[in-house]
């Protein structure tokens, strides 16, 4: 159809949205970046790229940007491993309701409020004194650990905290994925005597292709991206920074120390950060993996 | 005799693999099982931490919320918020969707690219441009700051426009010829043929409104202002020693969600997977 009338009506408000909201405040950041700037102040100086030559001197900053790699890297290892298993066993499993049960107990946690489960952990599975994990490790005789007290164990506890929280999502897309698998792959490994392991790496992994490059992409972003646990579960940071991750740290820089300029410059690396992750996936995509 | 033996076989491995999956979805539930527990134990007993269900089953840490925060008042700001923007948020990305799924126009696939683009800038990179513009705008505190930005959305459009266009253009050019005029195709036409991509749309973005946590608290400041995933961190580090009240809070803002996802569990599984794999 044509109608340029209409399509401008259409599209000049909302690319006017888009700009306002997306992408002046992206080039804000890189803006911003390059000034002293706090907005209690009258004077701000330019600093041009002084603020990233102090990134490489900060050791909270570099701290952070390696709790986030960590971060990153383990929980969506963990969670992507688990949730293949998981979507495996729960494909086989033939009845309806039960299959349905189980999803709904998996994935309540990515309805609530990820603000309000960190508060649930925090304050009642992982205290020393009374927190559920305790008290069962108790119960075996094992000695309570101090989960989010401790700088070692804080980033396990965060680790631990996200995979439950989160893994509701890729187990009912791999479900999905794997339910799409024609069956008369299944049987012909059957046929040539294929066991389960084989058959789960020859011709579920393979076959799921697009599904895996997909769901894992997309959960290495928005990990990247995570907040509010850390927020609630390591404020400023925790013992001995060891909950910090950029987005918090860009939180604290900017909004207690008002340090806006800095701030800017920690959002631009991780930015740049999710850029690179972004366009390696889009890369991966193009190649072929359908059946 | 062989087959028999692999046919036990195999149902052995059945109840085992049936057995780890339940034991785990069991596993899934214990903080909140756990949570509703704590909620209806005295403050005492919570800190003696010896019993598993309460010995003696209380009301008192949910009275006291009521009595002392405004719980209703922080739901009805959550509900404004998710409501208004998911109501938005639906029709301008059908509208865009239907705009590049079935007109021809200049610079069609460069403004397309623009709006993909715009998807891959993550909110916690620009808090600091966001915040000041927020506040420029005079929207700092007030509900509407957490509504406004987004309420045209790359992600929306996609989808969208990836439903509309498995739609034949017969029709739109039947009702055209009819007399229809655009805004009646989309209306008349269209909408009616992408329900299964509207409930997905609708699932997902309530959800995303509904849980965030880090715009309002960067935008909001008075409590009664608050929605409730911020107003939860906040009521935790004002009563930090309440642990009683805490879990009353958290059961409360678990339970609308809770209700609402049981009751539609079907679509939601239904819709996390169709926005994923599509």
């Amino acid at each position: 159809m044509k109608n340029n009338r209409f399509v401008a009506i259409v599209l000049v408000p909302a690319l006017t949205l888009l700009t306002l909201f997306v992408i002046i405040p992206i080039m804000g950041s890189f803006f911003f970046s390059l000034f002293d700037y706090n907005p209690l102040r009258n004077q701000n100086h330019f600093l041009g790229l002084g603020n990233y030559a102090r990134l490489l001197q900060d050791s909270t900053y570099i701290k952070s940007f390696q709790n986030t790699l960590i971060f990153v890297f383990v929980t969506v290892a963990i969670n992507i491993a688990l949730t293949l298993v998981l979507g495996q066993f729960i494909s086989g499993v033939k009845r309806r309701w039960l299959r349905n049960l189980f999803l709904v107990a998996i994935f309540l946690p990515c309805v609530a409020p990820v603000a309000n489960s960190a508060v649930v952990w925090s304050r009642s599975m992982y205290p020393t004194k009374g927190g559920l994990i305790n008290v069962l490790l108790m119960a075996l005789d094992i000695t309570p650990v101090n989960w989010v007290g401790s700088p070692l164990m804080l980033m396990p506890a965060l680790i631990i905290f996200t995979i439950w929280v989160d893994i509701g999502y890729n187990t009912v897309l791999f479900t999905a994925g794997i339910d799409g698998i024609p069956k008369d792959f299944y049987e012909a490994a059957d046929i040539d005597g294929a066991g389960h392991i084989i058959r789960f790496f020859k011709i579920t992994l393979p076959l799921l292709g697009r599904t895996f490059s997909f769901v894992t992409a997309m959960t290495i972003i928005s990990h990247f991206q995570m907040f509010a646990q850390f927020e609630i579960m390591a404020r400023d940071g925790g013992p001995g920074k060891a909950g910090q991750v950029l987005t918090t740290y860009i939180y604290y820089s900017g909004f207690k120390a008002k340090d806006m300029g800095y701030a800017s410059a920690i959002s631009v690396t991780l930015f740049l950060l999710i850029l690179a992750v972004t366009l390696v996936q889009q890369r991966l995509n193009r190649v072929d993996w359908g059946y | 005799m062989h087959e028999g033996a692999k046919g036990v076989a195999e149902g052995v491995r059945k109840g085992i693999i049936f057995s780890i999956v339940t034991v785990f979805s069991l596993a899934m539930l214990t903080p909140y099982v756990w949570m509703l527990l704590l909620s209806f134990k005295h403050q005492a007993e919570i800190n003696k931490a010896n019993t598993f269900l309460p010995d003696v089953w209380t009301l008192r840490n949910y009275i006291k919320v009521f009595e002392t925060v405004p719980m209703v008042h922080w739901f009805m700001n959550s509900v404004m918020v998710a409501v208004s923007a998911t109501t938005i948020v639906l029709f301008t990305s059908t509208l865009v969707g239907f705009i590049f799924a079935k007109y021809k126009f200049r610079g069609k696939n460069i403004i397309f690219w623009f709006i993909l683009a715009t998807m891959m800038v993550p909110p916690q990179t620009t808090m600091v441009p966001s915040f000041l513009l927020i506040d420029r705008l005079g929207l700092y505190d007030k509900l509407p700051s957490l509504v406004i930005p987004g309420m045209v959305g790359g992600f929306g459009i996609f989808l969208c426009r990836q439903f509309i266009e498995d739609i034949p253009d017969s029709l739109c050019e039947a009702a055209l010829i009819d007399g229809a005029k655009d805004f009646y195709i989309y209306w008349h036409v269209i909408i009616p043929l992408i329900r299964p991509a509207i409930g997905a749309l609708t699932i997902f973005t309530f959800l995303i409104y509904w849980n965030e946590y880090m715009l309002p608290l960067l935008y909001l400041n008075n409590p009664l202002n608050m929605t409730l995933s911020l107003a939860i961190s906040f009521f935790s580090t004002q009563r930090t020693t309440d642990v009683g009240a805490i879990m009353a809070v958290a059961t409360l803002v678990m339970l609308p969600v809770t209700i609402v996802f049981i009751a539609f569990q079907k679509q939601f599984i239904k819709s996390i997977a169709m926005t994923g794999v599509k």
